[in-house]
């Protein structure tokens, strides 16, 4: 698929990220635009908020909520931002709300209890074994912990700069911040993370 | 090359060379930086851990029904909109009446809907003087206005002859 397509939209649009164009062709009511944003963006969004949140079922149920959001708001969409700087300040405001809500009040005992959200490693050959399988676990439940830790703004910084490799100002945009406030959330979140995960090297 | 770690804007390039954001020239100067420098030497050290153990924190994939499920919400949507709207859809697309013809049908709709508010406050004076209108007084009235009659006639004799 080209990188950028030709529209009727207007001049301003030639200038657009392929998604902003898709996005005005279903504000113009083409739905298999919607489809193809949904494709390209749908384990982005769902990877970030079960991260955010630590809760596959309710990470997946903001996620929906999310691109619902995205599909209502298609007549009164202008793209004014990069697409994903929008669906991100979207889904992380969901996330916010969710865990201000207490929506995970359950996400201690999850942590605690939680092998059904592990990714099924589907390796015939190289299978690990049941030690190597723990050992692995430890690891992972210590850096979730680590980032469960983080407070909020800190941790929705740190996984859009690791995870979905944002530039700071394109973060700062997401959290409606100053990119020195970013620069400076992503210090102190790494900063924390060091203290907690340096022995892990 | 100044410590990266003395000021907070310097330790940036620190974060961006774990990372592997940093440019070819940049990160060349900084490990020659970090070969000689304990504190930064531990700074990337601590960081690269870090680095490494986010990256073993792989996401669960995404379940296989979500976007039928988005779907379905989306299509509930849609069908609330549509049931909304069918009345108006023959006269919209089918006799192809135009705009003008259906914003005319609201207004109609308006008025008729606007208009029973509007005949209580009318007889609502009528109907409250009916109601506090007591038998006397309307005996009272009556009698009154037979004395009227009387007066008038005594003083037209003749209109009053006439209308006989």
């Amino acid at each position: 698929m080209p990188e950028r397509v030709r529209t009727d939209v207007g001049g301003a649009a030639a200038a657009l990220d392929y998604d902003a164009e898709l996005m005005l062709r279903v504000k113009e009511g083409d739905g298999a635009s919607f489809g193809v944003l949904l494709d390209k963006h749908r384990s982005s969004v769902v990877h970030f908020l079960y991260r955010m949140v630590q809760n596959h079922p309710v990470a997946e149920e903001l996620a929906q909520e999310v691109f619902l959001r995205v599909y209502r708001s298609r007549s009164t969409y202008e793209p004014t931002a990069k697409f994903t700087t929008w669906l991100f300040r979207i889904a992380t405001h969901l996330a916010l709300n969710s865990l201000r809500d207490g929506r995970n009040e359950r996400l201690q005992e999850h942590l605690d209890d939680d092998t059904s959200d592990m990714p099924v490693r589907q390796i015939s050959d190289s299978r690990p074994s049941v030690e190597q399988f723990m050992v692995y676990q430890a690891k992972l439940d210590e850096v979730r912990r680590a980032v469960a830790t983080l407070p909020e703004k800190q941790r929705a910084a740190v996984l859009m700069h690791k995870y979905d490799e944002m530039e700071y100002s394109q973060i700062a945009s997401v959290l409606s911040c100053s990119e020195s406030a970013v620069k400076s959330l992503l210090f102190r979140a790494y900063q924390t993370l060091r203290a907690r995960l340096a022995h892990m090297a | 090359m100044r410590c990266p770690i003395e000021t907070r804007e310097n330790a940036e390039l620190l974060l961006a060379y774990c990372s592997r954001k940093l440019d070819a020239a940049s990160t060349a100067i900084l490990e020659d930086h970090i070969r000689i420098c304990p504190a930064c030497r531990e700074f990337a050290n601590g960081q690269r851990a870090v680095w490494e153990a986010l990256d073993a924190w792989e996401a669960t994939p995404v379940s296989a029904d979500f976007d039928r499920r988005l779907y379905q919400r989306i299509e509930k949507e849609v069908s609330w909109w549509d049931l909304l709207m069918r009345p108006f859809r023959p006269l919209l697309f089918r006799q192809g009446l135009p705009i003008a013809a259906a914003a005319g049908l609201l207004i109609v709709a308006g008025v008729l809907l606007e208009r029973p508010a509007a005949v209580p406050s009318a007889s609502s004076p009528v109907s409250a003087q009916v109601d506090v209108v007591a038998p006397e007084q309307a005996e009272h009235a009556l009698q009154e206005m037979e004395m009227m009659r009387e007066f008038n006639r005594l003083v037209h004799p003749d209109a009053a002859d006439s209308k006989m």
